[in-house]
């Protein structure tokens, strides 16, 4: 069983604060190189939000890999605790594909003139946004915590496999792309590698500093469920 | 590889003789091509040429959601679920055999639902009707492969109806652009080129080996 799960001498445990620290100065730096990073000549000041929406999205990508990669593991193994890695990263990797698809648009209105557009990175985005939002959905609606697990387990690999089919399938639908494209060599003018490399940071970060937080927060409702079971047998023999 | 074929005429033969499914999953059909007359009203057979092919897609694929539904709905009963996981063979070909027989019912429903497209709309099928059975049936072997995957999913989950399309649509959409590039491409002229016949054909591989595989871990206890 997963006994190293409990509540207390956890990885996940022990990381806490060294991770939260990591994550604040982190933090921190970013805000900075963030305020002291040159405007775009052409886009002006609305090219910042730029330094959001970039790291957050492969921030959620990766949540999104490690749902599948727990999934797959849990599957694999039968252990719980990379079911409960599996959850935590969906459940933060969703959170950081709604910040996407927040910044996303903000920075669309003010440089092409509109919220959306139907391109290929904006719908495959879209796309794995609704997969994980049906993926949570899946393990709220299903009553048995193991059936579910198995359930979500095969949906996450799925919908990770998915990925590369949309890729190709909206490529060829598309054809044509507004959004900019991925960041070449010397595509960021000077003073703005910084930011983007800080940003992925604290992106990645925050989101292993969450899922941690989240694993550990599901060690101990299962360990809680486990204790007040333990008390009613016990109040049952006595 | 008896497994899928006791299961397929297992299926088959059920339906044959109740024939509840196909009647409810072709009068849907039916009404979906009714309900896009009524929705397009100011929209002339020409000018509603270029959005046909998603339209019959549409209409298609929510068909097929409502046969998936009732697949699994069926093995309920009695607890014949339990007794599909009990068969000592690798489930993948209880998998196949199930995947099969919801291709084949969807298949005689979409036939008809193309019948009546075709007068509602004004459209010349029949000059285009081998290569289009092909386009179809090639399309649907995708959606009925991952759709009987996740109706073995969603059929023990609570509000089952709403959840298979949840699970189903976002990852569609490779078959979907594939199935309608191809026929329009054929309703436009009378030929498909390679793109989107390989698209189906890469889609349609992978998720039949997924769901094969898969299946052995949705069908438990």
């Amino acid at each position: 069983m997963a006994m190293n799960a409990a509540p207390s001498g956890g990885l996940a445990d022990r990381l806490r604060v060294p991770s939260g620290l990591l994550l604040g100065v982190l933090a921190l730096l970013w805000l900075g190189s963030v305020v002291r990073a040159p405007e775009d000549q052409m886009q002006g000041v609305i090219q910042k939000i730029l330094y959001v929406h970039v790291p957050v999205v492969f921030a959620a990508y990766l949540g999104f890999f490690l749902t599948a990669l727990g999934g797959a593991l849990f599957l694999w193994r039968d252990d719980e605790r990379y079911d409960r890695l599996a959850r935590s990263a969906a459940e933060v990797g969703v959170l950081f594909c709604t910040l996407v698809l927040v910044t996303g648009p903000i920075w669309a209105r003010g440089t092409w003139g509109r919220w959306w557009s139907w391109d290929l990175r904006l719908t495959l985005t879209l796309l794995l946004w609704f997969v994980y939002l049906a993926y949570l959905l899946l393990r709220g609606f299903t009553e048995s915590s193991h059936r579910a697990a198995r359930f979500a387990a095969v949906y996450g690999i799925v919908g990770v496999l998915t990925i590369p089919l949309n890729y190709f399938a909206i490529d060829l639908a598309a054809g044509r792309t507004l959004h900019p494209e991925n960041l070449g060599r010397g595509s960021l003018g000077a003073g703005m590698g910084w930011p983007f490399a800080l940003g992925l940071a604290t992106a990645a970060a925050a989101l292993l500093h969450l899922v941690a937080r989240r694993v550990e927060l599901e060690g101990l409702r299962e360990e809680l469920i486990r204790r007040r079971a333990g008390a009613r047998e016990g109040a049952w023999t006595t | 590889m008896s497994v899928f074929l006791a299961i397929l005429w297992k299926d088959l033969v059920t339906e044959w003789r109740s024939r509840d499914r196909v009647i409810a999953m072709g009068l849907f059909a039916l009404l979906v091509v009714v309900v896009f007359h009524f929705a397009l009203p100011e929209a002339g057979a020409d000018r509603l040429r270029p959005a046909l092919p998603g339209l019959l897609w549409v209409a298609y694929v929510f068909a097929a959601m409502l046969g998936l539904n009732r697949a699994f709905a069926v093995e309920l009963e009695n607890d014949a679920l339990a007794g599909l996981a009990l068969v000592p063979a690798d489930r993948g070909w209880i998998f196949l055999g199930k995947a099969a027989a919801n291709w084949i019912l969807l298949g005689v429903v979409q036939a008809a639902t193309a019948v009546a497209f075709a007068l509602a709309f004004d459209v010349r099928l029949a000059a285009v009707a081998v290569p289009l059975s092909g386009v179809v049936a090639l399309g649907s072997l995708g959606l009925c492969s991952i759709g009987t995957l996740f109706a073995a999913i969603s059929v023990r989950t609570q509000y089952r109806e709403v959840m298979l399309p949840l699970l189903l649509l976002p990852l569609l959409v490779p078959v979907l652009l594939g199935a309608v590039d191809a026929t329009a491409q054929l309703l436009d002229e009378g030929r498909v080129s390679f793109a989107p016949l390989q698209l189906l054909l890469v889609t349609n591989a992978v998720f039949l080996i997924v769901s094969f595989v898969g299946f052995e871990y949705v069908l438990d206890e």
